[in-house]
């Protein structure tokens, strides 16, 4: 895989941490890792799409702008595919009309947005502009992708109390889609009865407790080593080394 | 059936499949099952590059966990990362202990019993988009023919990924290879879920999962989403009995 291009993001987050930015200054790092004029994050909560940042004053006005009117391409983007519009001043059709004349009144040529998405899991959209219209070569649309993969990673790593160096030592490490991880969100999801979302959560919260890799406990959970129990609240392992440490 | 036949047929249930709304998860699945039968080998398996490179497994002709283990070693390395790389077939690979070219995915292969194994690249206009992975369970070479029905069958597999998509821009090739494989993650997370509530192994989950699709004339993709969304629950999927419908 291209391990640099992750290298570069975590270099551009790292500084940005020194820097004495808050928490990972996530659409900074977008919009300066990106050929794109300006990023913004929105999140899906209960329901409903709420701006986590945005990089510059133009990609303000455009999230504002977007979830006033309730469409454009980041709003699209949360609920489906990726989404985008390379020529804002030329496209007629009447889908986000409204969107799109006052988009070109606050600067932008061209939009596009990516869902932040793992699996069934909705966290939000990556949206980005751009001040002269076109579409991306391949670099510039598999960056977008990346980022959006590492932003959604970068949220699941917050909300289970992770740390930002244990979320680079992730992004060296360990495959982003590892197939067990997600049969155990699913396995948790039911233990547990939580959304899948939520069983994630709780996996990494786990294994980052235990000072297991996400990988690791996954495995453990899909060959039942270890269960959650709901009603005490408490993981059950079979393996007695585990409780010793404990 | 002899292999002509096989072959015929193969192309005219893929040519079915091929309308408006298939799941290319169903389809690539379809796929790798005909490899097994067209040409003598033990498992199929396609694997596709996220936008960033890194290889991923989208479909097997076997769900079994070990079969899957073979596809996610072959993140970091293994015949479909170098097929992927260089964008050359590798063919007839004997696998052997005294083998140092794959040094974690060369053992496990050995330990399930296979005892060969062949990549075959799946391009489309100059960009390799992931590699089909054949194995064998015995040593003793794929003929020419062999290899150009698995080359074929490979093709097919790039052309179901593309879905009907007449223009080929980056963004719109990246957008259905990142569809591609958070289906694959979608169908994970509900197979964990089917596992956990009906006392099933993964394998069995999958069927279930894919012989109520069927039965129900729906997406693979769509119904596991509706699971991990809770808008169905696992024990209310048709079981599986043993054959899956066409």
């Amino acid at each position: 895989m291209n391990v640099q291009r992750l290298l570069d993001i975590y270099a551009i987050m790292e500084r940005h941490r020194r820097e004495g930015a808050e928490g990972y200054a996530l659409c900074a790092v977008a919009a300066e890792f990106t050929v794109f004029d300006g990023a913004g994050i929105a999140l899906i909560d209960n329901d409903e799409l709420t701006s986590l940042c945005t990089s510059d004053h133009a990609s303000g006005a455009l999230m504002d702008l977007e979830l006033a009117l309730g469409e454009g391409p980041m709003v699209d983007a949360s609920r489906g595919d990726a989404s985008e519009d390379t020529d804002l001043r030329q496209t007629t059709s009447p889908e986000w009309s409204i969107y799109r004349s006052e988009a070109v009144a606050l600067g932008a040529r061209a939009v596009f947005a990516y869902p932040i998405r793992l699996g069934a899991i909705r966290f939000g959209a990556l949206s980005f502009y751009r001040i002269s219209a076109g579409p991306l070569d391949a670099q510039e649309s598999s960056d977008a992708y990346l980022m959006a993969s590492v932003i959604g990673r970068a949220i699941l790593a917050e909300q289970s109390g992770g740390t930002l160096v244990g979320f680079a030592d992730e992004l060296h490490g360990e495959s982003a889609l590892d197939f067990r991880v997600h049969q155990a969100a699913g396995m948790l999801a039911i233990q547990g009865a939580l959304s899948v979302k939520d069983a994630l959560v709780l996996l990494r919260a786990h294994a980052f407790g235990v000072g297991l890799s996400l990988a690791d406990l996954a495995e453990r959970m899909v060959t039942c080593t270890t269960r959650f129990d709901s009603n005490t609240g408490e993981w059950i392992d079979n393996m007695a080394e585990e409780h010793d440490e404990r | 059936m002899n292999r002509e036949s096989l072959l015929i047929a193969t192309l005219v249930e893929l040519a079915d499949n091929l309308v408006d709304d298939y799941d290319v998860i169903d389809v690539l699945t379809v796929l790798t099952h005909r490899c097994v039968e067209a040409i003598d080998v033990d498992a199929a398996g396609v694997m596709l590059a996220s936008p960033n490179g890194e290889l991923q497994f989208v479909a097997s002709s076997s769900e079994s966990m070990t079969v899957l283990e073979l596809f996610q070693i072959q993140t970091n390395e293994g015949p479909c990362v170098d097929c992927y790389k260089d964008g050359l077939a590798i063919t007839n690979h004997a696998l052997s202990e005294a083998d140092g070219r794959w040094p974690l995915f060369t053992p496990r292969a050995l330990a399930l019993g296979f005892r060969a194994v062949h990549s075959l690249p799946m391009r489309l206009r100059g960009r390799t988009i992931g590699a089909l992975n054949l194995f064998r369970t015995h040593q003793g070479t794929l003929t020419d023919d062999d290899v150009t029905v698995a080359q074929g069958l490979a093709d097919v597999a790039t052309i179901a990924i593309l879905q009907h998509r007449s223009s080929l821009d980056a963004s719109t090739l990246n957008a259905q290879l990142n569809n591609a494989l958070n289906s694959r993650v979608i169908i994970e997370q509900a197979k964990g879920m089917i596992c956990q509530s009906t006392g099933c192994d993964m394998d069995d989950a999958f069927n279930r999962l894919r012989a109520h699709a069927r039965n129900h004339n729906e997406g693979l993709t769509g119904l596991a989403t509706r699971l991990v969304n809770k808008s169905i629950t696992a024990v209310e999927l048709d079981e599986w009995v043993g054959v899956v419908a066409k």
